[in-house]
């Protein structure tokens, strides 16, 4: 059996305070130095030493392999704010036993706006990948692992093998998540994520009310062994070794301790998700309504689930058409960093009470309301902007 | 319950609180006598008994606000307190399990007769002298908080903030404050009349505490881009005549409107048709006004420290000197729908979640827990 484990790495440009008052004012909408210490923060807490954990791994295990995707806007900070996180990256790719993955380059739900803006963005993102890694992934996944037939027909077009995808009961009914299914769009495989096996290491693992607490990586390589399927799929965020969940939790120890354990199952093997979309398909699968990855519901509904998240992606899609119209590269790119999902995520009410904890937890403003607020703020004055041809001063 | 104002004579959160948790622990089967310097015709309840001096005490001019007033202490104000005090502490009463205070007026008298019936005292503080003065305390008022933070068994104060304050500052015990908020009955049903446009609101009294300056200031930058909108100023007090100057001086005196003195109904009506309420409190213990607001579904703009903003979270929160941030919060509220109407739905909800019901059984387990540790330090 196939073991693909699958980090994303995305960090995005959250919005300095940007009032009513300000409208008009030139003031830029993006706190960089506030974003770039965030980044930080997050590099010395989880990338460096999660990196350093993963490229000890590769050393020492010759059949450890995995997947990374990294968002353009993680690459900018990055860039600006610890370029060694990427030297480690490079390192991790030139052991060619690891696969990055193509999506928007903004982080975005570009999927539901009128062409060419989600092919524009992957494009983007295939671009800075060639520059900063010089690979060209074959495996896509959208924002949020936001899934449909739609999309992947848009990744048959692209020549992409294959998309990733939740493997939520909704789509496969009483199908399993460990096998490798065809599209709706020949020649293009979906890989699930099982979503139970991952959510142990990335929710669950550090959760002291949990009834398997503490999880070992001998208990979890056991669970492994009793699944039954070609390829099981564990995607999680990057984030989740040090950051969510902190290295005082012994999730870093955890993560080194898995390929050892994992060693000793002579039927299983590590695959980059390029490699795990390569054999033999189990089926077909389709899904017509987007399905994400996030909430109890799978849906849209942690970005679009309220009147205040669907007007502002509103506005910022009929922004787009002014943005489009003129050629301002500053307009343009600050519209584009208005389109990262986090923005319409830190909008979200509530829903089920464990959903909302999450979305607390991500989000960087005191109130869903701020973030509408100011999102609207920012998204006006760019409107403007995009009316007048003009940009900030700088 | 030894009290001072009790509605309908009262002018803020005390009356309201000795009111709704009076009637609310007498529902709850105990039996509660209301003690009051005056002997007026008070909106009683099942259950709640009042009692007050025999003698006709004079009433203060200016009662019940003239406690807020340093005139009204130069005015005679503090014989009635002393005799008040005087008169509580004498009183004979069966049958009681725990002397219960409000604020300063009656500590003295409190201390007393907890000590002679043998049972704890516990007291509420709604507000400091220390905060109503903008930290200049007249010290006779002063002397009886500490008085009453010192005697108690229990100190229930109506916000953490306000718990906090009188643990640094008066150096109470931390471990026998309790924090029980104040809350809201269910709105009046009533047909809400927004107007095209809308009405910002400030509701409150007109004093420096209440920052009624910064809703004006903040209004001013803002009335050029929403030509339609109204400001309106409800309530009295020593800053009236100052507010409708600045009004005039900012430009704005066309735009606002100042509804002097309300009634209770005409209050509830005003804060139903408010678009965006605005609590910009330079001092706030509670701020019950502000969840009326939203529980009328009026979104509303509270400032960071008042004791409300602990509660709720559908609000804007914003620095009491922060004009520029009360102005933009105003014109978002103003400008954009979905925010108005999400951030009403939710704190409406939030604001009726728990009632004066609950806060009588949070007071009644304070009683209970005095009364434990009263017997057992014996």
């Amino acid at each position: 059996m196939k073991l693909a484990l699958y980090l994303h790495m995305h960090q995005p440009w959250r919005l300095a305070r940007f009032r009513y008052l300000d409208l008009g004012s030139g003031k830029p909408y993006f706190d960089i130095p506030r974003n770039l210490e965030i980044f930080r923060g997050i590099a010395e807490r989880c990338y460096r030493p999660t990196l350093d954990r993963l490229l000890e791994l590769l050393d020492r295990y010759p059949d450890f392999r995995f997947s990374l995707s990294l968002t353009g806007t993680f690459l900018e900070q990055a860039e600006m704010a610890a370029p060694d996180v990427l030297d480690r990256v490079r390192s991790a790719v030139k052991s060619e036993r690891v696969a990055l993955v193509a999506e928007t380059y903004y982080h975005s739900l570009a999927f539901l706006l009128p062409p060419p803006e989600l092919e524009e963005e992957v494009r983007l993102h295939l671009r800075k990948l060639r520059e900063v890694f010089g690979v060209l992934p074959k495996v896509m996944r959208m924002t949020e692992l936001v899934y449909s037939d739609a999309i992947a027909h848009f990744a048959g077009q692209l020549g992409f093998q294959g998309v990733l995808a939740e493997g939520w009961e909704g789509a496969l009914g009483n199908r399993s998540p460990n096998y490798l299914y065809e599209s709706r769009t020949r020649g293009v495989r979906v890989l699930l994520r099982n979503y139970r096996l991952s959510d142990d290491i990335a929710f669950r693992f550090s959760n002291r009310g949990w009834n398997e607490y503490p999880l070992t990586a001998e208990k979890y390589a056991h669970w492994l062994s009793q699944t039954p399927g070609d390829v099981v799929g564990l995607f999680m965020d990057f984030e989740t070794f040090g950051e969510h969940q902190p290295a005082s939790t012994g999730i870093l120890d955890f993560l080194s301790a898995l390929p050892p354990q994992i060693a000793k199952a002579p039927h299983f093997h590590w695959a980059t998700v390029e490699e795990a979309v390569q054999g033999p398909v189990a089926g077909g699968v389709s899904v017509e309504e987007p399905m994400s990855w996030a909430d109890e519901r799978r849906d849209l509904g942690a970005w679009l689930g309220n009147d205040m998240q669907r007007s502002a992606f509103e506005a910022a899609r009929k922004a787009g058409s002014l943005v489009r119209l003129g050629k301002d590269d500053a307009v343009w790119t600050d519209w584009r960093r208005l389109l990262t999902s986090d923005h319409f995520y830190y909008m979200y009410v509530e829903g089920q009470e464990s959903d909302a904890d999450v979305h607390r937890y991500f989000s960087s403003y005191t109130s869903p309301y701020d973030a509408y607020a100011n999102y609207m703020n920012a998204l006006n004055d760019l409107r403007r902007r995009a009316v007048r041809g003009l940009s900030p001063p700088t | 319950m030894v009290g001072w104002e009790f509605p309908p004579f009262h002018t803020g959160g005390l009356g309201v609180h000795s009111q709704e948790i009076s009637r609310e622990i007498a529902r709850l089967g105990h039996t509660v006598v209301f003690l009051t310097p005056f002997a007026l015709p008070y909106d009683g309840a099942p259950g709640v008994t009042f009692r007050s001096p025999d003698d006709d005490t004079p009433i203060p001019p200016g009662y019940p606000s003239t406690y807020r007033i340093e005139e009204g202490v130069r005015t005679g104000f503090l014989t009635v307190i002393e005799r008040y005090n005087q008169w509580v502490g004498q009183l004979r009463l069966v049958g009681v399990n725990v002397v219960h205070v409000h604020d300063w007026f009656g500590t003295e008298g409190a201390r007393d007769l907890a000590r002679r019936l043998d049972v704890p005292l516990v007291m509420t503080i709604h507000s400091t002298e220390l905060d109503r003065s903008l930290g200049h305390p007249y010290t006779a008022i002063y002397d009886r908080e500490q008085l009453g933070f010192d005697a108690a068994t229990r100190i229930i104060a109506v916000s953490r903030h306000l718990a906090d304050q009188i643990a640094q500052v008066y150096r109470a015990d931390r471990r026998k404050i309790r924090v029980v908020y104040n809350a809201v009955r269910p709105p009046d049903e009533g047909p809400i009349m927004r107007r095209e446009g809308g009405v910002v609101l400030f509701l409150g009294r007109l004093t420096a505490m209440k920052g009624p300056d910064t809703f004006l200031r903040a209004a001013a930058r803002i009335a050029p881009q929403f030509p339609d909108v109204r400001f309106a100023i409800a309530g009295e007090g020593p800053e009236y005549a100052p507010l409708v100057r600045l009004s005039v001086q900012l430009g704005i005196g066309d735009r606002v409107l100042f509804f002097g003195k309300i009634s209770d109904e005409e209050r509830s009506a005003i804060l139903r048709d408010a678009a965006v309420f605005v609590l910009p409190s330079v001092v706030e213990p509670f701020g019950i006004v502000a969840l009326e607001a939203m529980a009328a579904g009026v979104p509303t703009i509270v400032s960071k420290t008042s004791g409300v903003a602990e509660v709720i979270r559908s609000t804007f929160q914003v620095d009491f000197w922060d004009v520029d941030e009360f102005a933009s919060r105003m014109a978002e509220l103003l400008e954009y729908a979905p925010l108005r109407e999400e951030m009403s739905e939710h704190a409406q909800r939030e604001a009726t979640q728990e009632g004066w019901p609950d806060r009588a059984r949070q007071t009644v387990e304070v009683y209970r827990e005095a009364i434990r540790e009263y017997r057992g330090g014996r």
